[in-house]
């Protein structure tokens, strides 16, 4: 166990290397400073802020200087909001993200099982086909679209929610419903299919032999391992949901980072482009060996050495 | 030993001799998977579909009077059924920057401007056949009415000029859709092309060759996957600035592969272990001989439906970029685009909203549909 622990940590490690590198490479690629997208400044003012930024350093200097700072925890000064640095405006946006991503995992999780159950249980019949015609649904329709109906209809049109801004905890429902779609479906088609070849295996037929009742054999014995799946996918649904913030951030008027994150890439603000991805990238990463973790916690089968 | 008799060498009858044969002709795999394909609804629908959107975009434009870059500033906004007042003969529509539109016949032929504007009762003035109206803007939308402050008459008529209406800047929704499916369509194959390419390539080498070279390839792809894939296509295009199309192609080309490359890995690794693979590799064939004549066709199937589920999301990927202003640039038409710049007047003009976001839906459940059907089509598990 520790030493698997230990080897991802390092892999997990390295990823995030190559992923600072990419990002501060792809960023110092582009042509043209950070400040030649506006108007053109006085050749004094450019000169005095290439200084400020230390832009006038070899590349491979500002590589060591970047990597220093990542290592202090430290992502640099933003380039367009005078003052902030790249940690302030994470720290800023970041608990309405992760609020918005937990709320919708919890949605998501909370529909699409029991969903998926229905489904699996009732094979063929019109529930079946209800739940199959939801997740196509799901699946299909992009997540800014869904958000900018449910907009439409239910705060503009309807007034039941408002139309933008987390003031009350109502503005969060909308944006949690657009942003549970894809991952609401993907799960109960998962569940769906899970519980479906669980239901088939030897020890169901056993426990049906047993003369429980189904209830018993599905809730106590068939759910358990059809969940193993689910979990497998809980890490990249995770990072899907997180991801997708950013356009339903953007419609609703989220203050979250997705909103910063789209922000920063139309302001071409370079280092908070550098440090949101590898915020991003890092949280992710975190939580996809969380729920490895997890996984190997509840599957015994699954063997950590490997 | 029994004697053969006469009748042994008597000619068979057809009954005997059809006993003799297979039960029915033996069917191709691409013939097995047509027909399998083929009985599916839901697949001829999505077929159906894409065939609609490629004629939609490629025949399109040259129908339409108009171009996609063409603005009216006297026509933004113009809804595609009109709500016109009747005035005497004549029919007005009402559009939302206080002119007044005459409409002749469901076409828009000319345009009115106010006498004056009266700011405090929140009215423009307008003087129609002679008489005096005022088009009241305090009402959202706008109502004409006559001078004792009745609403006129109202009807409903199809804008036959704009059959799906004009967005915030006068250009024809129509011609900007059909701009957009080019662009989605374009985006999706090109891209797709481009996976199968380097995903087919890669999979198989690391499949094939297995041992370090395996090891490190498919390190290098978990890395690369450790995080979203939206992600790196922000980055790419942000390293591209706004370069349109190409750069949009070369973002998900470069990054999407890495399905295809896992899908093709898998594939080969089950089939280098057999036996007509170790009995060419006797006979002298070389690897790539092997990969491309053996290995590579008898993935087929799993390869094309990977590429066909990468058509929705290549779609989606670049309506998601145009949407968060990352996309092709103005005035060139995209769907997410489109989507985008309806978000602002979304409550005075929902309709600007609702043709492309209805678009990127069909497009996304046709290709879906065509996708679950192969899959169905190609895994015999699921033939009953």
């Amino acid at each position: 166990m520790l030493r698997f622990i230990a080897k991802r940590i390092v892999t997990m490690l390295l990823t995030l290397f190559v992923i600072m590198t990419l990002t501060f490479f792809i960023m110092h690629a582009i042509p043209g400073g950070p400040y030649s997208a506006g108007k053109r400044l006085p050749e004094e003012i450019q000169a005095a802020l290439d200084e400020k930024y230390k832009l006038n350093d070899p590349l491979y200097v500002q590589f060591f200087d970047y990597m220093n700072g990542v290592l202090h925890l430290d992502l640099g000064p933003s380039f367009k909001y005078e003052g902030m640095s790249v940690n302030d405006l994470i720290a800023q946006g970041f608990p309405t993200s992760a609020t918005l991503g937990l709320l919708s995992m919890l949605f998501t999780l909370a529909l699409s099982i029991p969903l998926g159950i229905l489904a699996a249980l009732k094979r063929g019949k019109w529930q079946d086909t209800f739940v199959s015609v939801i997740t196509t649904f799901g699946v299909t329709i992009p997540s800014f679209v869904v958000a900018t109906l449910l907009e439409y209809f239910l705060a503009y049109r309807a007034r039941l929610f408002p139309i933008y801004g987390v003031a009350e905890w109502k503005g969060y429902v909308l944006p949690m419903i657009a942003l549970s779609g894809y991952s609401l479906a993907f799960i109960t088609r998962l569940m769906r299919s899970s519980l479906m070849e669980v239901m088939r295996s030897d020890y169901i037929r056993m426990a049906r032999v047993k003369g429980l009742s189904e209830r018993q054999i599905v809730l106590r014995h068939g759910l358990r391992n059809s969940l193993i799946p689910v979990i497998t996918v809980l890490g990249p649904t995770l990072a899907g949901l997180l991801m997708g913030s950013f356009v339903v951030e953007k419609i609703f008027a989220l203050p979250g980072m997705g909103r910063f994150f789209v922000q920063s890439i139309t302001n071409r603000d370079y280092t908070a482009i550098m440090g949101f991805t590898l915020f991003y990238a890092a949280v992710l990463i975190v939580l996809v060996f969380l729920v490895d973790i997890v996984y190997c916690i509840v599957d015994p089968r699954i063997q950590l050495t490997e | 030993m029994n004697q053969i008799s006469q009748s042994d060498w008597a000619p068979l009858t057809a009954q005997e001799q059809q006993s003799e044969t297979l039960a029915s002709k033996p069917v191709s795999q691409l013939r097995e998977t047509l027909y399998q394909f083929s009985r599916r609804k839901t697949a001829i629908l999505g077929v159906v579909l894409v065939v609609l959107t490629i004629l939609f975009a490629v025949a399109g434009p040259s129908l339409c009077a108009h171009t996609y870059d063409e603005q009216q500033l006297s026509y933004v906004s113009v809804a595609p059924v009109l709500r016109v007042y009747e005035v005497g003969e004549k029919l007005y529509y009402v559009p939302t920057n206080g002119k007044l539109i005459e409409v002749e016949d469901g076409c828009l032929t000319n345009a009115v401007r106010s006498k004056r504007e009266d700011g405090k009762n929140k009215r423009f003035v307008f003087e129609l056949e002679g008489e005096t109206y005022y088009l009241n803007y305090r009402n959202s939308p706008f109502t004409l009415e006559d001078t004792e402050g009745n609403e006129l008459p109202t009807r409903r008529v199809l804008n036959k000029t704009y059959p799906l209406g004009t967005d915030g800047l006068g250009r024809d929704i129509l011609v900007r859709l059909m701009y957009g499916a080019r662009i989605s369509l374009t985006v999706a194959f090109v891209a797709t092309l481009v996976t199968l390419i380097i995903g087919i390539l890669y999979g198989s080498i690391s499949g094939y060759l297995g041992g370090t070279v395996d090891l490190v390839m498919m390190r290098i792809v978990d890395i690369i996957s450790s995080i979203p894939l939206t992600m790196y296509v922000i980055l790419i295009m942000v390293l591209f600035g706004n370069g349109g199309l190409k750069s949009i192609i070369i973002a998900l080309g470069s990054v999407y592969w890495v399905d295809m490359a896992r899908v093709v890995r898998g594939e080969i690794l089950t089939l280098k272990k057999r036996e007509y693979v170790a009995a060419a590799h006797t006979m002298g064939s070389s690897t790539w001989y092997i990969l491309r004549k053996h290995l590579i066709p008898n993935a087929i199937g799993p390869i094309i439906v990977t590429a066909t589920m990468q058509i929705p999301s290549a779609i989606f990927t670049e309506a998601f970029m145009s949407f968060i202003g990352l996309g092709v640039s103005a005035p060139m038409a995209s769907w997410g685009m489109m989507c985008n710049d309806a978000l602002e007047t979304m409550q005075l003009a929902p309709y600007q909203l609702a043709f492309p976001a209805g678009a990127i839906c069909l497009a996304m459940f046709a290709f879906n549909f065509i996708g679950d059907g192969l899959r169905d089509a190609f895994d015999p598990q699921m033939r009953k």
